[in-house]
């Protein structure tokens, strides 16, 4: 009966997760100030973060949780390497708008 | 009805619900926020339902779960805690997207983090969960909000009208979120069987490891009894690890090349911003030339020709 229970809510586990992806990408698309638009990505990361936690726990190894640190790395250079480049956008246009820099089509 | 068909709708409900609540440039009405929340939670507890539905009927048929993968860990209390921080999780990441504001949008954010952090806790990752909690909470977020801080015109308190117009609109919400939801519910239909445990993922046992990778916890010295025998607390259990110590041993020894290029990256990353930082805007350039000749330019920087909104006064309080 528990393993019944913990296998059920390791699908709830990746439910949580997909929905915070999908919630930080909608928000990555609608949002027209950079920095939330980063901050959305940081959420898609908690949906993996979520996901990697309960496939660990799913296969009984740590692995997934290791794969956490590893994403957790990315997401401090992420973070670095966005917000300066915010600040130097910033800079230039003295808006933090991303339509402001909508001439930057490929 | 057929729980798949639920799932469905439970993302169409969703969508909808997200639909309403997004920013339009103007202040919602109070029916619509009400509305959005009865039918977003309508749609989430109908996604729990459903999937509980159909994957417990599954899980039911096969007779239980075929053994392996080890101790999972969960308990039933687990299962509320799940539906609590998830809760919290979810409706969370819907105010960082919908918020106006991005300092509110920020602490919204730390909600979420902190209700992943309990997500974490449920699931026996206790190690991860506060490095989650330190790491994101502690760093990032502050960096966040500084940068928040330093680079957002400050507005007044609750008129929405006077927000600047990038924050209190959004691009395309319809498309944004039919495509997110679109992917939501290919993700709910496609990924995910009934999970049961990994056969093949039998590990090594706690004792088995300890045996031959670290024997010397078994060693008791007679330091460690003295020690014991002062001490009014029942003694470690020699032959469970904790989640920290399997931890560090996976990383350490499953995944050493892996280490050092995390290193390699952040050390990049650092570099990367430090030159970021650094580089010479020619728009500042003109700015700070033009502002010079002129009285209290040390102090007032004036905005350039893309500006749009009035000029700010370094050192000004800024919400």
């Amino acid at each position: 009966m528990d393993q019944m229970i913990s296998s059920l809510t390791f699908s709830h586990y990746f439910l949580t997760g997909a929905v915070l992806f999908v919630l930080g990408m909608i928000g990555f698309i609608t949002r027209r100030n950079m920095i939330v638009m980063f901050l959305c990505t940081e959420m898609m990361f908690q949906g993996v973060v979520v996901t990697l936690a309960a496939a660990a726990a799913m296969h009984g190894n740590v692995t997934g949780q290791t794969f956490i640190i590893f994403v957790l790395t990315i997401a401090a250079a992420e973070a670095a390497l966005a917000l300066g480049l915010v600040i130097l956008l910033f800079r230039r246009r003295q808006t933090l708008d991303a339509g402001a820099w909508s001439e930057l089509r490929g | 009805m057929d729980p798949q068909l639920v799932l469905y709708l439970a993302s169409v409900c969703g969508a909808i619900a997200l639909w309403l609540l997004m920013p339009r440039g103007r202040a919602l009405p109070w029916w619509r926020g009400g509305l959005a929340a009865m039918i977003g939670v309508g749609a989430l507890g109908a996604g729990w339902l459903s999937a509980g539905v159909r994957w417990w009927g599954e899980v039911d048929l096969a007779g239980g779960l075929a053994g392996g993968g080890g101790d999972a860990g969960l308990s039933v209390l687990a299962v509320a805690y799940y539906y609590v921080f998830s809760g919290v999780a979810i409706l969370s990441a819907v105010r960082v997207i919908t918020h106006t504001k991005p300092v509110y949008s920020a602490l919204w954010f730390v909600m979420v983090v902190v209700a992943t952090s309990g997500l974490l806790v449920s699931l026996a990752a206790e190690f991860m969960a506060f490095a989650m909690l330190i790491i994101y909470g502690g760093a990032i977020l502050v960096t966040y909000m500084f940068v928040i801080m330093l680079a957002s015109q400050s507005s007044p308190e609750d008129v929405i009208e006077e927000q600047p117009e990038y924050d209190r609109a959004s691009t395309e919400p319809v498309w944004a979120v039919v495509a997110g939801f679109v992917l939501l519910a290919a993700l709910l239909s496609v990924g995910f069987d009934a999970p049961t445990g990994n056969p093949d993922a039998v590990g090594m046992s706690d004792a088995e490891i300890i045996e031959t990778r670290l024997a010397e916890r078994l060693v008791v010295t007679e330091e460690d009894e003295a020690r014991q025998a002062l001490s009014s607390t029942p003694a470690v259990d020699a032959t469970a690890l904790s989640n920290s110590e399997r931890l560090g041993l996976d990383l350490f020894e499953g995944h050493p090349l892996a280490i050092e290029l995390a290193g390699v990256i952040l050390l990049v990353a650092l570099i990367g911003a430090v030159v970021i930082a650094k580089t010479k805007v020619p728009e500042e350039i003109a700015r700070n030339a033009a502002a010079t000749p002129g009285a209290g330019g040390a102090t007032v920087r004036p905005t350039g020709e893309a500006g749009p909104d009035s000029p700010e006064v370094l050192g000004s309080t800024r919400s």
